[in-house]
């Protein structure tokens, strides 16, 4: 006998960072915005608000052009500081619903309300009231999706954006499925959606009439789970307590750097601030890696693991130099930096480690 | 023709000496082998890792015309080993093979041209030279060399250093959370002279050191380090890298200290790690008034209490350690009376011995 259907919502918050900085400075309402680094510096687009997008401003575009898409675009420099803060307003929020939240960054979170501390025997009548919730005590707005698992429940919560409420009952899934594109699938990026365009599959169930096969020759180990999907299923669970896969910091230099002891500097620099990051987050890191973008965008990693877990400034400073060693950086103008910290231990594998000679 | 012929024991030993090295598993196939060097008026062996090059000359004098060649090191050792003590053995080349020989059993193994084996390049630049008692410096090393990293990505902390400054040798090795120094005068003054002798080559030098007053010849140049000891002679590439200023993390001022024997508090340690959890070793100490307790607990909550009578009037204290980092020091070295030094709970511990001016030893806490 199938499991009872479960009740997943999936919560987007609208331009988050953009709606934040609106909400917060009356000159940017009704007005384009994106958030994000400065043209001069190279600096992309993290979120543009609605007005922007009109102009097709969107996330991830260098800031140079999006100023050349739209002139008048108000540029506002990031304040994740403050982000974090309405971000976990956000999240309480929807904890007040059901503990059963799983934050995917600090504007998305899925929520299982199957039972819901609000006794509500309809998931769409949770998700109208948090939406109202996060309207009248953060003045935001959210888009929302309801659907029988995450898969469906982020599609959804796309469907009708900004402030959309969508919603796909079990009765209703086939319908939905029949009518999406395969690009509107989660891992599904360009390069295999024209992969599968290429064997004739343009909508996710044209998957189900393709052999197992033909699905694998074109997209390999994604068959399995892309058959899954294609029927509506997808089995994870909603995970509150998912631990922090990895954490890291970089920055894109507005010219590229040369000198080496300025290189060896901003490495100090983003582990220092890497370490502090760990620190806030009670976390410990194993693996250690750096980073680098030469000024042809060629990129390279460099990481190492060390048996005893650790967030002191000073030891995850120095591997990062050592790392650093490793790259043809200096001999090659650096374009971009990064240090980034794996293999992390949360709260509850904490254990201690002796401190490190301030060598 | 026969290259040499002498006694099993004589053999055995200098190739023992030079065998430690070998690699077990190597991309150069004749770095497994071992070098027969024979000229005019000696016999030796040579050995190498492309890092660290050994050669032992074999006791009794064994000249003859100059030839050599290459042998499967390890087979050989154990071929003599394997010999009745006291057997006379020939090494007979016979074209491409060594014939060995001793009474009447017979071995005959592969060899590869001595021209194809590989020899360090002579060093270059200006050395410090200068010669210790094998004894002293085998004392020396051993009050550091358990403090060394190992595989860490810092490489140059995979070694020792050695500085000749001041009129003395100084030794220093860290991993990053503790660090020994020791030092040892020197009977002229030098030029100051910097070098990181690697791990290896550290923990084999310990090996082939021996128990007497003969000297060591120790001759350090920028990309070389050579010691040479009775028959045996070991060169060393040097790890190239810069060593940090370990001055800077040796405390001096630190107020409150006490003296402790040093034996009871091995054993309270040793007890007291039963304990501790396994995978990171921490044992609080609670320092008050006249009393020592080293406290201990595991994972399933387990603990263990050890109370030592001190006579202690500083600050009141409790700290933490690695217990393996205290045993490393109180096993390896000897004395009496350990002084301790603290600062507070999270700043390094200083552990120092009456009988040993020149050793210093630093140990940070553990965040508890």
């Amino acid at each position: 006998m199938p499991d009872a259907p479960r009740r997943i919502i999936h919560i987007d918050m609208d331009a988050f960072y953009a709606s934040v900085e609106q909400r917060d400075d009356p000159k940017l309402r009704g007005r384009p915005v994106a958030v994000g680094g400065s043209p001069e510096s190279r600096g992309v687009v993290a979120a543009a608000s609605y007005e922007a997008r009109a102009f097709g401003v969107r996330s991830a575009l260098p800031m140079a052009r999006a100023l050349r898409l739209c002139p008048e675009l108000l540029v506002v420099r990031p304040d994740f500081a403050r982000y974090r803060a309405v971000s976990q307003q956000v999240m309480a929020i929807l904890r007040e619903a059901s503990p059963l939240v799983e934050p995917l960054s600090l504007d998305e979170a899925y929520l299982d309300v199957t039972e819901n501390l609000w006794g509500e025997p309809l998931a769409v009548s949770v998700a109208k009231r948090l939406k109202a919730r996060i309207r009248d005590e953060l003045r935001l707005t959210a888009s929302a999706g309801v659907a029988p698992n995450k898969f469906l429940a982020k599609i959804a919560s796309g469907w009708r954006k900004p402030d959309g409420l969508t919603v796909i009952a079990p009765e209703r899934v086939e319908r939905f499925l029949a009518q999406l594109p395969v690009e509107a699938l989660w891992g599904v990026g360009p390069v295999t959606a024209k992969k599968l365009r290429a064997i004739g599959i343009a909508r996710l169930v044209d998957v189900r009439k393709t052999s197992e096969e033909r699905l694998r020759g074109a997209v390999g180990n994604l068959a399995g789970w892309l058959e899954r999907l294609s029927r509506g299923e997808d089995p994870r669970p909603v995970e509150p307590h998912r631990p922090w896969m990895s954490l890291s910091g970089e920055t894109t230099y507005a010219r590229d750097l040369e000198d080496s002891g300025e290189i060896r500097a901003e490495i100090e620099r983003l582990a220092r601030r890497l370490a502090a990051s760990l620190e806030r987050k009670n976390l410990l890191a194993r693996t250690v890696t750096v980073k680098v973008r030469y000024s042809d965008f060629s990129t390279v990693t460099r990481s190492h693991t060390a048996a005893a877990p650790t967030r002191e400034a000073g030891e995850i400073a120095a591997r990062a130099r050592a790392l650093l060693e490793r790259t043809d950086a200096a001999r090659r103008p650096v374009r971009l930096l990064g240090v980034g910290a794996h293999g992390l231990l949360g709260e509850a594998d904490f254990l201690p480690t002796s401190r490190a000679l301030p060598l | 023709m026969v290259l040499v012929k002498a006694k099993r024991d004589e053999l055995v030993a200098p190739l023992s000496s030079v065998s430690g090295i070998i690699e077990r598993r190597h991309t150069l196939p004749i770095l497994s082998n071992v070098l027969i060097e024979r000229s005019t008026d000696s016999l030796a062996f040579l050995a190498t890792d492309i890092e660290i090059q050994i050669t032992a000359h074999t006791g009794s004098a064994q000249g003859g015309e100059a030839h050599s060649v290459t042998v499967g090191a390890r087979k050989l050792l154990d071929i003599l080993r394997a010999l009745p003590e006291g057997s006379e053995v020939t090494l007979d080349q016979q074209d491409k093979r060594l014939l060995v020989r001793a009474g009447k059993s017979r071995f005959t193994l592969q060899t590869l041209p001595a021209e194809d084996f590989p020899r360090l390049a002579k060093p270059g630049g200006e050395s410090a030279h200068f010669a210790l008692g094998q004894r002293a410096l085998r004392r020396l090393l051993g009050l550091v060399q358990y403090a060394m990293a190992q595989q860490d990505i810092r490489y140059y902390l995979n070694g020792l250093l050695m500085v000749v400054e001041d009129r003395q040798l100084k030794l220093v090795a860290t991993d990053g959370h503790r660090l020994a120094f020791a030092s040892l005068p020197l009977a002229a003054e030098l030029p100051r002279q910097e070098v990181i002798v690697p791990r290896k080559t550290v923990l084999e030098l310990a090996k082939l050191l021996s128990d007497s007053d003969d000297e060591v010849a120790i001759k350090l140049s920028a990309n070389q380090a050579a010691f040479s000891f009775g028959t045996i002679e070991l060169v060393s590439k040097l790890v190239d890298g810069k060593f940090p200023d370990y001055t800077r993390v040796i405390p001096t001022q630190h107020k409150n200290q006490l003296h402790l024997a040093r034996e009871p508090l091995r054993q309270a340690l040793l007890r007291a790690a039963i304990l501790s959890n396994e995978k990171f070793r921490g044992v609080r100490w609670v320092l008050a008034d006249g009393s020592l307790k080293i406290v201990s607990s595991n994972a399933e909550q387990e603990e263990a209490q050890e109370e030592l009578e001190v006579k202690y009037s500083g600050e009141a204290i409790d700290v933490g350690f690695n217990v393996n980092y205290l045993l490393d020091v109180l096993n390896n070295v000897s004395g009496e009376e350990v002084e301790c030094s603290f600062g507070d709970s999270t700043s390094s511990a200083l552990f120092c011995y009456a009988s040993e001016k020149d050793f210093k030893y630093v140990v940070m806490p553990m965040r508890i």
